[in-house]
């Protein structure tokens, strides 16, 4: 037992104790490419191109740009009229792009033979060996400035009304309190030409409605719940129907024409 | 808000069930996976940048006009810049390639263009100094540059020579060709070293045999034919770029510091003459001992030949003002300058005047004009330069003269400081700017929390263990209340204080920060920078502002020093001050010394420092503290003794107990020997482990264990079943990772061994083949980050090893590495990264619950913000639904890079040096600074906001919508009171 806390102890100790510096001696310096490849003397030839900002004046952008080849390995840069020219660099394959804080350009890959030969081609780090032919001398044709930023989520008034949850529960009750303010219930000519309205919606009468049933197991009285079943059973007949929801109606105002259809409508969702 | 991308898609078929995961999962995954993308408004408001330079090399300004604001430097970083003379502020700036092959070798300035040679005469440039764009450039012949000048053809400036080791050409300055280029005779044995044109037909290359003779060669301008050459014995002469000129009339003056003489020459005269001898005695001119006298003279237009007034410097503060006279073999001295630091020559318009720095007091440096032609001094023209008490000596004046209305002259002058420092400074001695380049530069850093205010550090101390013993209950209870009264009153003064400001002017209210003002604010977000720059100047930066606020340049800081900068105590510790050791190691002896300070205050400290006669190998800190709560240092010499600092009795006793506990690693990457040792109690070592890695086959280039203030806050992760996968948290785990030493692209490759510092096992190793460096890698948690070049399919991979226990943990309440039996499993993967990287860093919080992300920084400049998730090594390559509950992100190659990700938007930061990051006071926050040519300081929020209100929350809107309800309840209230009633009545 003591001897298993005082390893644990030990152990703690170890774990604090432990103080992984870095070491002191010429590690600092990092990683340092090691290119010896590389001639001085040998062929060297140089990639041409020009870079393009549709709708900007070269001299607003070229200060701040610059041409890299591979990362950092050669750089060139922009001259006055927005051309390039990247001298000094060796036969291989390279990645060349643009770089500009403020607009985007595609990067392009270009390959050099040892003979000199050139030839510009899409960058596709998947499949490395796909040739998709560019112009060269380059033509690179910025897309528009960069993207760095995020759109706020603003909160606007409009925005809230316009959610569609909010325009399916506002506008229904702006209906059942404004309309019937606007139309004359007492008139029964209109009344009637809602009823025949009522009708043409609902285009199969023999269906049982489901609202109509709903209220009437809702309205929990014996009788009327006798009468709902009878009303299902002789659902062949429209009349009966007619008057049964009449009924209904009469006791109130229309309002229950709209209960149903909003009722309807979210069942048959 | 990026979702689509990580959607996945379901088929139709989904169940209900599905669906809602579906739902959930989206929106889990947007939850974790925003990356703190910057909104438009917040620019500015959290981060800042400073861009710098470098050390000034040459530096010219535009026209000699008093209303011309244009100035333009060319710095051994390769960079070729233009300033805003009136503010400091950089107009553009041109970052070419580091190393030899992008350094510049001169900058001339001609009207509008500017001329560069670059790469020891690699290439000739020619830019547009209006807009920053280049005019042309032209590639050169192979040699390495020696000079260039201007040629003028009948008065106008066309050509520019260029002379090489064994060749000068012509070009023409207004499309770069070339106009002729000749090979120089004789130049295995000739070291040409100067180029001369005085608006001739001809112009001169002037060549040194060393301590034999001199070779004149007049070549055409219209044809580079040689028209005369000629060799002039010279046995005292061994190298004409340090001690001749061109004065006057071409005539070529030398000074000898062995005869202690000058020598005059006239270049274009038809004969051979000899050199005409004058003795410096002749003129009552004594050199310092031991000091090379320096000649300095000026050619105002290249079309025209050189001013027959030059300055000699005899000493290293005496200067005297010397006219060749019309004869070309006479001197005639105008004014003896002592003591005089600097002096420099000025033109405008058919102006020449001299300006001298002389040392007014302990503070202060005069500046003033001098009259070339007779030596007077000009009335009203003393300017003065402020001598900083920790700053440089003042090491170049760059003069900048114009015509003031009256037609006096009137000037500028740029002073630059050993410490590389660039202060700007007009008449009457106003200074106008200050640039600190040294920060061009920054090796290290480390960022220290702020001290706590005089109230905060009572509150603080009324809660200490020894107050509640010392005192009882009811003097607590007073000494609360009275604490709390302190509180309040602070708070009515601060109200006080912003109702007063409220009223005044905005542009008068000063927000200036010193350090007397400092303090911590409430989440500990401020904090000071503690910069170490390679010149051996260090800067203390409020990071909130970026404003220096102490700087402090240690003189006899050798050139190749390696520096590293240790916190041995922080300011939690009142009244002890806060502690910083800085230790500097000469890369060519490696001998250390330390230099101890005050982070806050940047003053040093008098702590008596150890001796340390040996060269240092390792230092390491400990967490043992001694009585004066400073963390212990250890410094292991190349005999593998310790010295312990501060090495009190305390410390020693502490040391010799725990002893036996003590580990530390040494590396010998010239050997490939990685060697693990252990303290004994008489503070020698023993070795307990070794490995090596031949260096025939590979190279260590890189070795990283994990940073000490790191916390893990889960122990590991839930997996879909419900299960937990154990992290491999071994605390004492390094990463190596070397390199091979064969570059072919078919066999080269990487390697990457995690390796116990305790016990020298070797947990892991991965071999990357056909790959190679530079490699960049991240060391953390349970987890490697690692990024190389493929040269098989030429692109940059990232690739993740996590390590786990397993579901079951060995030994969960503590970790040792004696002992744990089980080998952890390793996960690993590879992603294409579509860009070279040039550092990475991973984001840091105080207690390690907010998701990690890796900070890119990229040679554009940017800094992506890639979360670790899109590094998982669990990633599947089908989705399931366990994965989909565990919100993996299915496997995907190419690794995207969006420029929402850029913390620095187009804030670029040049040359990506090194990122540091920073836990702040609350946990969704990590501070991080990113340093190279220039400085970004930011804060980001891995896993958004969700410990604090977002700095957009709005207010205005919860505030009305709680006042609306309030409202209307109180009116509903009253309007159902009123129908009550009214139905009572009725």
């Amino acid at each position: 037992m003591w001897l298993h806390v005082r390893l644990s102890e030990v152990c703690l100790f170890l774990q604090a104790m432990f103080i992984l510096a870095c070491c002191f001696s010429d590690m600092e310096s990092g990683p340092i490419a090691t290119s010896g490849s590389v001639q001085p003397n040998g062929d060297r030839f140089k990639i041409e191109g020009r870079a393009i900002v549709p709708g900007v004046k070269t001299q607003d952008w070229i200060s701040s740009a610059r041409v890299t080849v591979e990362g950092e390995e050669y750089i060139g840069f922009l001259r006055t009229d927005g051309s390039f020219v990247v001298n000094d660099v060796p036969s291989g394959s390279y990645v060349v792009e643009v770089i500009s804080p403020g607009y985007k350009f595609e990067a392009v890959r270009v390959d050099i033979t040892s003979k000199g030969k050139m030839r510009a081609r899409l960058v596709n780090f998947i499949k490395t060996s796909e040739v998709i032919r560019q112009p060269y001398p380059l033509q690179l044709r910025s897309s528009g400035p960069h993207t760095y930023f995020m759109k706020r989520e603003t909160w606007g008034w409009t925005d809230f009304l316009m959610n569609p949850m909010v325009m399916m529960m506002v506008l229904p009750l702006l209906i059942i309190v404004l309309l019937p303010k606007v139309v004359n219930t007492n008139d029964p000519e209109m009344r009637k030409e809602m009823e025949q309205s009522m009708n043409m919606l609902n285009p199969n009468p023999e269906l049982p409605d489901v609202s109509e049933f709903m209220t009437k197991l809702f309205s929990g009285s014996k009788s009327s719940s006798s009468k709902a079943i009878g009303g299902s059973k002789a659902s062949g007949r429209p009349a009966v129907k007619r008057r049964n929801y009449c009924n209904w109606s009469c006791h109130g105002n229309y309002n229950t024409i709209f209960f149903k259809r909003a009722f309807s409508f979210v069942f048959c969702k | 808000m990026y979702r689509p991308s990580l959607v996945v898609t379901f088929t139709k078929k989904s169940s209900v069930k599905m669906a809602k995961l579906t739902s959930l999962f989206v929106i889990l995954l947007s939850f974790f996976c925003i990356s703190e993308a910057v909104f438009e408004d917040q620019v500015g408001k959290f981060d800042w940048r400073q861009q710098y330079v470098g050390k000034t090399l040459f530096a010219h300004f535009e026209s000699n006009t008093q209303s011309s604001k244009k100035m333009f430097v060319a710095t051994d970083k390769n960079i070729f810049a233009s300033f805003n003379s009136r503010t400091g502020d950089l107009l553009w700036r041109h970052v070419d390639k580091t190393g030899p092959e992008g350094s510049i070798d001169i900058l001339l300035l001609h009207g509008q263009d500017a001329l560069m040679v670059v790469g020891d005469g690699r290439l000739l440039r020619s830019w547009d100094t209006n807009i920053g764009g280049l005019n042309w450039e032209a590639v050169l012949d192979t040699g390495s540059f020696q000079a260039a000048c201007f040629v003028a053809i009948q008065d106008t400036v066309k050509l520019v020579a260029v002379l090489k080791k064994a060749a000068i050409s012509l070009h023409y300055l207004s499309n770069g060709h070339q106009k002729w280029v000749e090979n120089l005779p004789d130049s295995d044995a000739v070291q040409y070293q100067a180029v001369y044109s005085g608006g001739e037909e001809e112009v001169y290359v002037l060549g040194v045999v060393p301590n034999s003779h001199l070779t004149i060669i007049a070549y055409s301008l219209e044809d580079g034919e040689i028209i005369k050459q000629r060799s002039v014995e010279a046995s005292w002469l061994s190298s004409i770029e340090s001690s001749c000129v061109v004065v006057g009339q071409g005539v070529l003056m030398c000074v000898d510091p062995a005869t202690l003489a000058l020598y005059t020459l006239p270049i274009q005269a038809e004969e051979t003459p000899e050199f005409s001898q004058i003795l410096l005695q002749s003129l009552d001119l004594e050199v310092f001992p031991g000091f090379q006298p320096v000649l300095v003279s000026s050619q105002p237009h290249p079309a025209r030949s050189p001013l027959s007034e030059f300055f000699l410097q005899l000493g290293p503060d005496h200067h005297v003002l010397l006219q060749l006279n019309a004869d070309g073999y006479t001197i005639a001295p105008l004014r003896d300058f002592q003591p005089a630091f600097l002096v420099s020559f000025a033109t405008t318009g058919k102006k020449t005047v001299a300006a001298v720095m002389t040392p007014k007091n302990e503070t202060a440096c005069a500046i003033n004009l001098f009259s070339v032609d007779s030596g007077r001094r000009l009335l009203d023209t003393t300017v003065l330069f402020p001598l900083e008490p920790n700053g440089g000596k003042p090491h170049t004046l760059y003069v900048h003269a114009f015509l003031k209305k009256d037609d006096s002259v009137g000037y500028r002058v740029l002073v630059q400081t050993q410490d590389h420092a660039l202060t700007f400074i007009q008449q009457p001695g106003r200074v106008v700017w200050t640039r600190e380049e040294a920060l061009a530069d920054v090796v290290t850093m480390e960022m220290v929390d702020l001290p706590l205010t005089g109230t905060q550090a009572e509150l603080e101390g009324e809660f200490g263990k020894k107050a509640a013993i010392q005192d009882g209950l009811f003097p607590m209870v007073l000494k609360r209340l009275s604490s709390q009264v302190t509180l309040l009153q602070a708070w009515l003064a601060h109200l006080w204080k912003l109702f007063y400001e409220a009223r005044k002017p905005r542009s008068q209210v000063k927000n200036e920060v010193t350090i007397e003002t400092l303090s911590r604010d409430e989440f500990n977000l401020q904090k000071m920078m503690v910069m170490v720059t390679a010149s051996g100047k260090l800067f203390g930066i409020d990071s909130k502002s970026g404003s220096i606020l102490w700087k402090h340049y240690l003189e006899n800081v050798q050139p190749n020093a390696a520096f590293k900068l240790i916190v041995q105590r922080t300011t939690a510790h009142f009244p002890h001050p806060p502690q910083c050791t800085l230790l500097i190691k000469d890369k060519d002896t490696g001998l250390a010394t330390l230099h101890v300070f005050n982070p806050i205050f940047g003053r040093k400290s008098h702590i008596a420092l150890p001796a340390l006669p040996r060269p240092i190998l390792q230092s390491l800190l400990l967490p043992v503290i001694d009585q004066d709560y400073a963390k212990v240092l250890l410094l292991v010499d190349d005999q593998y003794k310790v010295t312990a600092f501060p090495s009190t009795k305390n410390v020693l006793q502490q040391l010799q107990e725990m002893a036996s506990s003590i580990f530390f690693y040494l590396i010998r990457s010239d050997q490939g020997n990685l060697s693990g040792f252990r303290l004994r109690k008489d503070l020698s070592t023993e070795r307990i482990w070794e490995v090596v890695l031949p260096t025939e086959v590979q190279k260590i280039v890189a070795v990283k264990g994990k940073r000490p203030n790191e916390h893990v806050h889960s122990q590991g992760r839930v997996m879909g079943d419900r299960s937990v996968l154990y992290k491999y948290l071994n605390p004492n785990l390094l990463a190596v990772v070397t390199e091979s030493t064969d570059t072919h692209p078919e066999r080269a490759f990487v390697g990457v061994f995690l390796v116990d510092g305790v016990t020298g096992r070797i947990i892991h190793e991965a071999v990357q083949r056909k790959a190679r460096g530079p490699v960049h890698f991240v060391h953390s948690e349970n987890w490697v980050v690692y990024e190389y070049w493929n040269t098989k399919s030429r692109r940059n991979e990232f690739s993740v090893l996590e390590l786990f226990e397993g579901t079951e943990l060995y030994n969960s309440t503590v970790f040792s590495s004696l002992d744990r039996p089980h080998l952890p499993q390793v996960l690993q993967q590879t992603y294409i990264f579509p860009s070279p990287i040039t550092t990475m860093e991973a984001t840091l919080t105080e207690k390690g619950i907010t998701s990690r992300h890796l900070l890119v920084g990229l040679p554009s400049g940017a800094i992506l913000s890639l979360p670790k998730m899109f590094l998982d090594p669990r990633r599947p390559e089908v989705v399931t639904e366990h994965s989909r509950e565990e919100n993996l992100i299915p496997y995907a190659p190419e690794m995207p890079i969006r420029t929402e990700w850029f913390i620095n938007y187009n804030q670029t930061v040049a040359r990506v040096k090194g990122i540091y990051t920073a836990p702040s006071g609350l946990e969704s926050t990590c501070l991080v600074v990113a340093y190279g040519l220039d400085i970004y300081q930011t804060r980001v929020y891995p896993s958004k906001q969700f410990d604090v209100l977002k700095d957009d929350y709005d207010y205005v809107l919860i505030s009305s919508v709680l006042f609306a309800l309030f409202f209307a309840t109180m009116i509903s209230k009253r309007l159902a009171q009123v129908k009550l009633l009214n139905r009572a009545w009725r």
